[in-house]
């Protein structure tokens, strides 16, 4: 029994490599989009204190208005522009409607006040767009349909081009905002305010300003996540509940850090796969992938209340 | 006081809603999921229900002269939502249709106590066809078990199941559980290793998991129960892992044209049974397209209009329709009630010739009900993706209902039992 | 006017301490149980039962219980709703094993397993604070529910893998179960609520409710002015579980009459949230507030255009009100960010000083 549990599994990997290292890239391409994800939390989170649970909604948001705007026959590329400034007005608007009113409250005030953005947001996409499944236009944005086959020792990987693309889209998007935040006045000053509030605030940086800017931004990489898993599964309110799971991403890396959600969803995204093909399969009846990030981010919290790259906590009486 | 006010309305609210007069209609509401997770595959069902009854409106003034009220109630596919509507329309509803095997559960031990028929076409809880225990729960024209079984009869004709494997591929929930007992069964008896995968309702769009499962353990045969987003997310995992569709079956709520649509020609050779199929040269598809969608009383778009779902809404409402005929030629009267519909629902007889008279041609297999028997066990049809569309490629198959008529009294006896004191039907004496 | 304060004279410390300072609190409440326990029950529907009074006093002790451990200990936890399904399965476990047990024990008694679980998932909350805890305790909802699904010995291996609620009866009477009267059921409830109301009241005005409070406020100033924290949170983790499991009980036993496990997943955990935090954190009465905003609202609202005779599809009143209760939150969030009990104390205290601004 304990060999079964302990080694066996290992020995599985090293017998069919070719399937190990698929599961891995199942793995890796999972975790990339959970590090998307949790990088408009992180974001959002760094300069505001805010944990925007709506940003699963944006996703699914964004993927139906680029549907729903195409299928009103505008132009593939055009309406993309378009989704782009309606995820930009949502902006301005849950910073007026929302935040502006909340500035100042306990963090679990403003936590509730983005479910309550995400419930309405899901009754204003489905009394727009309605409920049924859509597919996405990937032909239309030039996404490549097909698939490589690979032959590593004799076995079969098959990868994706949908997920390749979906990796190397994903790994410019993170290039980009890192360059961004690191090298223009405006990522600067949203990288100062996640520092220190107070001290960002008196030189002269806009908190208003910078809130329109970080929502903007998350509205984007909910655009490409939603375009990404609307091409893999479909464009449907289904998807809302992929926010779940980077929740333990963001335990894990750590709430304020860049770093740790990209870290962290590559981990999570591939630790889950490994451990519910080689574990939870054969000895517990599957659908591990429900709780083994929370579980796993939970025990490296034990060890490291502010996960692995968060800030050190600090507590003065 | 704001407290009490506020209860107060609430409560005048619900009583005046519960007690209001009974019009001149037959009320037949739908508890319909146009919203939630689900709406994908439930809105053309719902479009297809309504859409038949408003036909029926248009083209006869209703049934038996008095028109039809399906009015909708919102669950979302949630069993909250189901219990609510059901509280709101038993008060003068002369049937409830619950979708969904959760509501189903719980809506069944009150439909019992409250005398109302329960018509869960194709779905619900598989000895709700023992008709003696479940005397208020209908679920023709053919439940789960009869789905299984045809299924594993589809594969046997490519040859036996001697030493194969068959992967069971299903949501991890009420619904996908519901086949299981038999599929152990039919395994032993027929020697082939059963491997159940289960999928979780928040892995229903990322099932990367289980089909790496299914390429490791690699099975003859994949058979699918699935709902909602899981149905286009196993498609197209399929797809992906390169898993041979033509060995890959789905149940019939896991065969709606827009989850293939999804991957078009990749998932070409995918089955699916079914009870129903889309025969759009059906008069009563004319009738519907001449006096509901022309008339721009539909919601539906052509696209879904010719689906198997849309059609398959069709049917169901078609079989209530039929059972409140049935009741109200026996009973002399049009105004009929919950207890005489249920006599209805358990005497329909259709026949291949009243099947044409209802202008069903091709949309449904024959079948019949009797007190003891409320399935009707119809059989079904094996269709298959050609691309484009379901086509049929079976004749009219059948289950083995004998194979497991034990099972089905001994878990509706094990029901009753375990919910006693359960009424049950003394007075039948037919015999399934 | 009504809550004229004059004559009402405090002469000792105690009588300033007592529950009620203001007569008027004191009548008004009686008006309150008179009305649930009397005119509500000779009036109601069964629909009225069934989508208001029932569940509207279940949800707000189940927020009870998670207002103590969030309200009152300030640890914040997103496992709400596993915890309840904790309590209805240990519930469902003692019926069927014990047939003979009456149901009101039995639904006590499964408070106790729930509330050893809360404790177990509550260790982390010795090292972990803040969203983080909140997260971990998504392990627990998540790993729960998993649980649930596949541990078949806690559903009887039943095909469906869903739990019945049996018809159990007390001296002949049916409490639960399809049998059951919707008025004995609401009795039931109702006089399981009152009495876990008085408990928590007289735990959160005694010595255990302060140590709680500082814990909240500040756990590292409550550590050094020698509260033990350790047994402060695991207190609140196992009080508020047994509360929140004896919820769940009530919950699958005298109302929905049957469950499967993923009736307890997150969003369930969110409803019960939300009435803590519209209704207010650290209140007992803000649960019942916010329940029936929460719980109640939806059901009004999807009467309204049914009664008012509005031509619109039951799905497109689902989407509205969706969006209402969203936006409700956020007004309610805006408006008063601590809930509706701050908003009734706010009223009251106008009262009292009414016809007077100041």
């Amino acid at each position: 029994m304990l060999y079964d549990f302990l080694i066996q599994p290992f020995v599985d990997m090293a017998t069919a490599p070719d399937f190990f290292l698929q599961v891995l890239w199942e793995g890796l391409v999972s975790g990339v989009l959970y590090a998307l994800i949790a990088l408009g939390f992180v974001l959002i989170f760094r300069s505001s204190r805010i944990f925007n649970f709506a940003q699963g909604i944006m996703v699914v948001f964004a993927a139906l208005t680029l549907v729903g705007l195409h299928a009103m026959g505008v132009p593939a590329w055009i309406a993309v522009a378009l989704t782009l400034a309606v995820m930009f007005v949502l902006a301005v608007t849950i910073e007026r409607v929302v935040l502006r009113p909340l500035v100042g409250q306990p963090d679990i005030i403003l936590f509730m006040a983005t479910i309550g953005i995400t419930l309405f947001l899901i009754g204003l996409g489905e009394t727009i767009f309605g409920g049924e499944n859509k597919v996405m236009i990937s032909e239309e944005l030039g996404i490549p349909t097909g698939d490589t086959v690979l032959e590593p020792w004799g076995g079969l990987l098959i990868l994706q081009h949908l997920d390749i693309t979906v990796v190397v889209v994903a790994t410019l998007l993170v290039a980009g905002l890192l360059a961004f935040l690191n090298y223009t006045q405006m990522g600067r000053a949203i990288r100062a305010l996640g520092d220190d509030h107070q001290a960002a605030l008196s030189v002269g940086i806009s908190l208003q300003t910078i809130w329109v800017l970080v929502w903007f931004i998350a509205g984007i990489i909910a655009l490409v996540t939603g375009i990404a898993w609307g091409a893999r599964a479909g464009v449907s309110f289904a998807l809302e509940v992929i926010a779940y799971k980077a929740l333990p991403v963001l335990m894990l890396g750590g709430l304020e850090s860049i770093t740790g959600a990209i870290v962290g969803g590559l981990m999570i995204g591939m630790l889950e796969k490994l451990f519910e093909i080689y574990w939870g399969q054969p000895f517990l009846g599957g659908n591990t992938e429900t709780w083994f990030a929370f579980v796993l981010a939970l025990i490296v919290l034990l060890f490291r209340p502010q996960g692995l790259f968060g800030e050190r906590i600090i507590e003065r009486v | 006081m704001k407290t009490i006010t506020k209860l107060a309305t609430a409560a005048v609210l619900g009583t005046t809603l519960g007690t209001a007069a009974v019009a001149q209609e037959l009320y037949v509401p739908n508890l319909a999921y146009r919203t939630g997770p689900f709406a994908a595959t439930g809105i053309p069902l719902m479009n297809g229900q309504a859409d038949y009854f408003t036909m029926l409106n248009e083209r006869d003034g209703g049934i038996g002269g008095l028109t039809v009220n399906a009015e909708e109630c919102e669950t979302g596919y949630s069993t909250e939502k189901g219990v609510e509507c059901y509280e709101k329309t038993k008060g003068k509803a002369i049937v409830t249709q619950p979708w969904s095997t959760g509501i189903t559960l719980q809506v069944l031990p009150k439909t019992n106590v409250d005398e109302i028929p329960i018509l869960a076409p194709g779905y619900g809880f598989s000895p709700m066809a023992d008709g003696t225990v479940f005397q208020w729960a209908f679920n023709m024209p053919a439940g789960y078990w009869d789905a299984a079984s045809m299924i594993v009869q589809y594969l046997e004709e490519e040859g036996s199941l001697e030493g194969k494997k068959v992967a069971f591929l299903h949501l991890d929930h009420p619904y996908g559980k519901e086949p299981l007992p038999l599929l152990e069964t039919l395994s032993e008896n027929k020697g082939f290793e059963l491997l159940p995968i289960p999928v979780g309702l928040k892995e229903m769009q990322n099932q990367s998991a289980q089909w790496l499962q299914i390429r490791r353990e690699r099975p003859d045969y994949v058979v699918m129960w699935g709902w909602g987003a899981m149905n286009a997310g196993a498609i197209t995992e399929a797809v992906k892992t390169k898993f041979p569709m033509e060995n890959f079956i789905g149940v019939w709520w896991a065969g709606h044209d827009a989850d293939l649509r999804l991957v078009g020609e990749d998932g070409k050779g995918y089955k699916s049974i079914s009870w129903s199929f889309p025969n759009l040269e059906a008069p009563v598809m004319q009738d519907i397209r001449e006096h509901v969608i022309d008339a721009g009383l539909s919601n539906t778009n052509p696209e879904e209009s010719s689906g198997v779902f849309y059609s398959r809404g069709i049917v169901i409402s078609a079989i209530l329709a039929e059972g409140i005929r049935t009741a109200q030629e026996e009973y002399g009267t049009a105004e009929i009630d919950a207890a005489q519909l249920r006599w209805g629902l358990e005497n329909i007889n259709m026949t291949e010739e009243r099947i044409t008279e209802l202008g069903l041609d091709g949309m449904v297999p024959p079948f019949s009900t009797s007190c003891a028997n409320h399935t009707g066990h119809s059989g079904g049809w094996m269709l298959e993706w050609d691309g484009e569309q379901f086509v049929k490629v079976s004749d009219l198959m059948n289950a083995n209902t004998d194979t497991y008529q034990d099972l089905i009294s001994a878990k509706a006896t094990e029901y009753a039992d375990e919910n006693a004191p359960w009424p049950t039907n003394e007075e039948c004496s037919a015999t399934n | 006017m009504l809550y004229r304060t004059a004559g009402q004279f405090k002469t000792s410390y105690t009588a300033d301490q007592a529950l009620f300072p203001v007569r008027q609190d004191a009548i008004l409440l009686g008006v309150i149980l008179v009305f649930a326990y009397l005119i509500f029950p000779l009036t109601a529907s069964e629909f009225a039962f069934q989508t208001l009074l029932i569940p509207i006093l279940i949800y707000a002790l189940a927020a009870m219980g998670l207002n103590i451990l969030t309200g009152y200990a300030g640890q914040l936890s997103l496992g709400t709703g596993a915890f309840m399904g904790v309590g209805a399965y240990a519930c469902y476990k003692l019926i069927t094993i014990f047939p003979w047990m009456n149901p009101i024990v039995a639904i006590l008694l499964s408070g106790v397993f729930s509330a050893g679980v809360g404790v177990v998932f509550g260790i982390p909350s010795l090292r972990i604070k803040g969203f983080y805890l909140a997260i971990a305790t998504l392990a627990a909802q998540f790993f729960l529910v998993w649980l649930f699904e596949k541990w078949a010995w806690l559903y009887n291996y039943n095909a469906s893998g869903a739990i019945q609620v049996p018809n159990l009866d007390i001296f002949g009477l049916y409490v639960s179960g399809p049998q059951a009267a919707s008025v004995t059921q609401y009795y039931l409830v109702l006089g399981v609520v009152t009495l876990m109301s008085i408990l928590c009241i007289n735990l959160t005005r005694g010595n255990l409710g302060r140590t709680w409070k500082a814990t909240r406020d500040m756990d590292i100033a409550a550590e050094l002015i020698g509260i033990n924290l350790m047994r402060s949170k695991l207190v609140a983790f196992a009080i508020s579980s047994y509360i929140v499991g004896v919820a769940g009980a009530l919950y699958v036993f005298m109302w929905k009459g049957a469950a499967e496990p993923n009736v307890f997943d997150i969003p369930l955990s969110f409803q019960v949230l939300f009435i803590a935090i519209i209704g207010g954190l650290g209140s007992i009465l803000g649960n019942y507030l916010g329940a029936i905003l929460i719980v109640g609202l939806p059901v009004v609202l999807n009467l309204v255009p049914s009664a008012l005779g509005l031509p619109i599809s039951s799905a497109m009143v689902e989407h509205l009100n969706v969006m209402i209760v969203g936006g409700l939150i956020i007004f309610f969030l805006i408006v008063e960010p601590h809930g509706l009990a701050q908003l009734w104390r706010l009223i009251r205290e106008k009262l009292i000083i009414w016809p007077f601004p100041h």
